[in-house]
C-alpha cells in the first residue's frame, strides 16, 4: 500500500490514535517475529538488518526474552 | 513510606504487569487505570465497579478501541495470525507519558502530598480529554464526566 493509498482518518483524535495503536501493533509484530526468526535459526546479525536495526539494539531488546522462553539462540557474531 | 506510596506502587507494578501481558513498551495510563480497577479496597475501585467498569470490562474496552483505532488506517489486528511471543517476566517495562501526566494531574487535585488518596489518581487518569482511556470509555458508552462526579462522591464518603 502507498502512502496515497492508506485511508487517513478525516478526524485528527481517530488519525492520532491509529498511529498510538500501529505502534503497539508494530511492538507486538516485532515480539512475535524475531522469537519466529531466531527460533527458525537467525543470527543476531541477519535479524538486526531484516529489521533496520543495530544488532546491539535487537540484541537488549529480544534477547533475555528468548532465553527465558528457552529459544535456542545462534552465538552473537 | 507512606501509605499512598505503596499503593501508587502497587498499582504501578500491576500496569506493568498489564503492560508485558498486552506486549507494551512501556506502563501508559489504560495500564494504571487496569491497576487501579484490579487493586486493593479503594473507593476508587469501587465508584469503577459501580460504573460496571472492573479489569475485565476495562479490558475488553481497551482492547475495541485498539481495534477500532486500527480499523481507521485499513488495519484488521485479528487478520495477523500471529504466534503469540513468549512473554517475559523479567522485562521491566518504562514508565509511559500518559502516565506521567496522569500521576501529575492527580498530584495537583491536592494540595499537599499527605491529603492524596487512591481516587485522586484515579480522577487524573479519568481527566485526560484525548488519547487511549478516553476513546475507550466513550467506545464502551460511559459518559467521563458522570464516571468522574461519582468518583469525587465515592471518594468523598470514604477516607481511602
Amino acid at each position: 500500500m502507498s502512502a496515497d493509498e492508506l485511508p487517513v482518518p478525516q478526524e485528527p483524535a481517530d488519525a492520532l490514535a491509529a498511529v498510538a495503536a500501529l505502534r503497539r501493533l508494530a511492538d507486538q509484530l516485532e515480539n512475535a517475529a524475531v522469537e519466529q526468526a531466531m527460533r527458525a535459526g537467525w543470527s543476531w546479525p541477519q535479524v538486526a538488518e531484516a529489521l533496520g536495526v543495530t544488532r546491539q539494539a535487537v540484541h537488549k531488546k529480544h534477547a533475555k526474552r528468548l532465553i527465558s522462553a528457552g529459544v535456542t539462540l545462534r552465538r552473537r557474531q | 513510606m507512606s501509605a499512598i506510596d505503596h499503593y501508587i506502587n502497587e498499582v504501578m507494578e500491576v500496569g506493568a504487569g498489564e503492560a508485558r501481558a498486552d506486549g507494551s513498551a512501556a506502563v501508559e495510563a489504560h495500564h494504571l487505570l487496569l491497576g487501579i480497577a484490579a487493586h486493593g479496597d479503594t473507593a476508587a475501585r469501587t465508584a469503577l465497579a459501580t460504573a460496571g467498569l472492573d479489569r475485565a470490562a476495562l479490558r475488553a474496552a481497551l482492547d475495541r478501541e485498539f481495534e477500532h483505532s486500527l480499523n481507521a488506517v485499513g488495519v484488521s489486528p485479528g487478520a495477523l495470525s500471529l504466534p503469540s511471543p513468549a512473554p517475559d517476566p523479567d522485562r521491566r517495562p518504562g514508565m509511559g507519558a500518559s502516565v506521567r501526566l496522569a500521576l501529575e494531574r492527580g498530584f495537583a487535585r491536592v494540595g499537599r502530598k499527605r491529603d492524596l488518596r487512591p481516587a485522586h489518581v484515579l480522577l487524573g487518569v479519568l481527566e485526560a480529554e484525548v488519547g487511549t482511556v478516553p476513546r475507550a470509555l466513550a467506545l464502551a458508552g460511559v459518559d467521563r464526566a458522570e464516571l468522574m462526579t461519582a468518583v469525587h462522591r465515592a471518594a468523598d464518603a470514604s477516607p481511602w
